[in-house]
């Protein structure tokens, strides 16, 4: 149910955010341009031909800020009539510059009545409809720039500063509506991306209750077969290797393995592997791997060597040992080393032979164990006695620059 | 102990266990906490059987609790996986109770952060559901006993937070329960799969030093943690009555 809700809370609120953090942006800038525009309206009013038509289109633009600012801000509002409006108010204040504006002024290429205050609306609808819409609405205000001049009778001594406001309002519409589109795609990933994941979280925790209840039934039916003995023993048997099998495979899982250690530096991470999940993959029936709770790091490099040599030690234990003989894995890890342990409570090896073999020049698995286990720069212990079973203890030092906690 | 004379005044080696040897297990008084019904009527059937009176059973967490204080168990035996509060908040609970119920954890898939949070509350005994039914059996006598019943995954699982709660303190200059070397030896031979007997054995020491050290290893730890959630306590305010 949780991870359902906080699905929506997320696919639902991050676009809003998105949205909200633009308008506001587009507001901040109209409010920017309304002072500006207003600075210079009061530098040139006396030359202007009608000084009051001035302020009166300096109080239609400040009263259009106003409202614009509120109804942008609310997202039943932003629909076209809004935009449309926006536009026609830009445009509005755009053309009555020829009738405000003395014919010498706009020859003389002095800036319009709303100056820059007229990309607003260039923003807003770039910001509505991507790049589409934004080069749209400055296209409209470039034909009205050049329509003051036909207005006022000027349009003989067109200035390069009329086409460049054009561009420039061109150029806005584009970029501003191409980032948008950008920034509403990335967002829209993220989103997805979070949905994915409190999906996958939602399906491990299901999956972690379904093992659980998997597990109990197979290790119900090992219990159960054993006790009644004969073909159900066979069954319990099979049941308990599956169940050794099943519980292997989750604690091999990276979800299992990611769990702990929250004071871990999080750059090593990814260069270093945990060598627990790689070792419990070897548990059965009759192998027993302990490992802290915690992930144990090693380059990669060393936990698959360390891996491959502690498959060499219970393939031999299962060669030689003969069926029944158990064996126990132990992860031990220190700040500067990592111990791994192999025992087994099979026959032992009689003292010499191992020697005996290395003479003959039958290189056994001891060998090969000792060999991986001294490329690493670590050492490996055996112990062995008829009747007590051989242990084999690797220690495998961490690499200087890559010990813990120095 | 064979070389015992038989004429024993009674009491004089009141500290032995009496069940020790004897071969008649004084009968316990036990909780089953698992939510399905199946194991809970299989764990309890055995426990009939092998002659320990089961007093409650429960399919969930709360529900235990609540039960628990009513039925005054010597042991419950605690699924991890519950509908609804963890197996660990139960442990932690019925430890805390008064007088403390021991908790035997008893659990299908052993996840190891679970066993370890449930060892640190305050369970004594920890076993994967799938040990044979004799296991399973003098598991709960030992953890009635007052023993800690360990498997070879839990002594890795303890040695591994030593090791991180050392390497913690290091860091901060704090203090953390240590384990003493005889302490860390007998620990890894658990995990290495050795019996008790087998390592009482190896260390020269008698069986009952040897369970001394391995209880000795959760006692520290289960000390440490109810010392760091009273600190934890204390410096969230949780202490003030306001």
């Amino acid at each position: 149910m949780t991870g359902g809700a906080q699905r929506r809370a997320a696919a639902g609120r991050r676009p809003v955010e998105l949205e909200v953090a633009l308008w506001r942006a587009v507001a901040v800038y109209r409010v920017l341009a309304l002072a500006y525009a207003a600075a210079l309206i009061a530098k040139n009013s006396g030359g202007y031909a009608r000084p009051l038509g001035g302020w009166a289109v300096l109080a239609v633009m400040a009263a259009w800020t106003a409202w614009a600012t509120f109804a942008f801000a609310d997202p039943r509002r932003r629909g076209r009539p809004l935009l449309a409006a926006d536009l026609a108010v830009a445009m509005g204040c755009l053309l009555a510059t020829a009738w405000v504006e003395s014919p010498e002024g706009i020859a003389a290429g002095r800036p319009t009545l709303p100056v820059s205050w007229v990309a607003a609306a260039v923003l807003s609808w770039a910001v509505r409809g991507g790049k589409r819409l934004g080069l749209t609405a400055a296209a409209v205000l470039g034909v009205g720039d050049l329509l003051i001049h036909v207005l006022a009778g000027t349009a003989g001594g067109l200035e390069d500063r009329t086409f460049n406001g054009i561009v420039l309002l061109l150029m806005a519409g584009l970029v501003v509506g191409h980032v948008v589109k950008l920034a509403r795609d990335a967002e829209a990933r993220l989103a997805r991306a979070v949905e994915l994941e409190a999906a996958t979280r939602e399906r491990e925790r299901l999956a972690r209750r379904i093992h659980d209840s998997v597990l109990q039934v197979l290790a119900m039916v090992k219990r159960r077969g054993g006790e009644l003995g004969g073909e159900a023993a066979e069954l319990g048997r099979l049941a308990g290797e599956q169940e050794a099998a099943l519980r292997a495979l989750i604690g091999a899982s990276p979800s299992a393995a990611g769990t702990g250690r929250p004071d871990e530096e999080p750059g090593r991470r990814d260069e270093q592997t945990d060598l627990r999940p790689l070792l419990t993959a070897h548990s059965a029936a009759t192998v027993t791997v302990s490992t802290p709770a915690t992930p144990v790091p090693l380059d990669a490099h060393a936990a698959h060597e360390i891996e491959a040599a502690v498959a060499a030690a219970l393939d031999n234990v299962r060669r030689h040992g003969g069926d029944g003989v158990r064996a126990w894995v132990l992860v031990e890890d220190g700040d500067d080393e990592v111990v791994v342990s192999v025992r087994d409570d099979g026959p032992g090896i009689p003292e010499g032979r191992l020697e005996q073999a290395a003479a003959d020049g039958r290189l056994g698995v001891a060998q090969s164990i000792r060999g991986r286990v001294r490329d690493l720069g670590g050492t490996v212990a055996i112990v062995t006695a008829p009747g007590e079973g051989t242990e084999i203890e690797m220690t495998v030092p961490r690499a200087p620059d890559r010990r813990r906690r120095s | 102990m064979s070389d015992v004379p038989p004429p024993v005044p009674p009491g004089a080696f009141s500290d032995v266990p009496s069940e020790e040897g004897d071969g008649a297990p004084r009968p316990l008084r036990v909780m089953v906490v698992d939510d399905h019904p199946m194991w809970r009527d299989a764990v309890a059937r055995d426990l009939a059987e092998a002659g320990h009176e089961v007093v409650a059973t429960a399919g969930e967490g709360r529900t235990a609790v609540r039960v628990a204080a009513a039925a005054r168990p010597d042991v419950a035996v605690v699924d991890l996986q519950l509908p609804d509060i963890s197996g660990v908040e139960v442990t932690r609970h019925l430890a805390a109770a008064d007088p403390p119920v021991r908790v035997l954890v008893l659990s299908a898939s052993g996840e190891q952060q679970d066993v370890l949070e449930a060892v640190k509350a305050g369970a004594t005994g920890y076993l994967l559901k799938s040990a044979a039914r004799e296991e399973f059996l003098d598991a709960v006598r030992r953890t009635g006993a007052g023993d800690a019943v360990f498997t070879p995954g839990l002594a890795g699982l303890v040695l591994g937070e030593y090791r991180r709660l050392a390497s913690a303190a290091r860091r901060a200059d704090d203090d953390a329960p240590r384990l003493t070397e005889r302490e860390t030896e007998v620990l890894r031979l658990v995990a290495k799969g050795l019996t008790y007997k087998q390592i009482a054995q190896r260390l020269v020491l008698s069986h009952r030093t040897v369970q001394n050290h391995v209880q000795n290893t959760l006692g520290k730890l289960q000390l440490h943690n109810r010392v760091e959630l009273v600190r934890y306590a204390i410096e969230k305010g949780l202490d003030r009555d306001d």
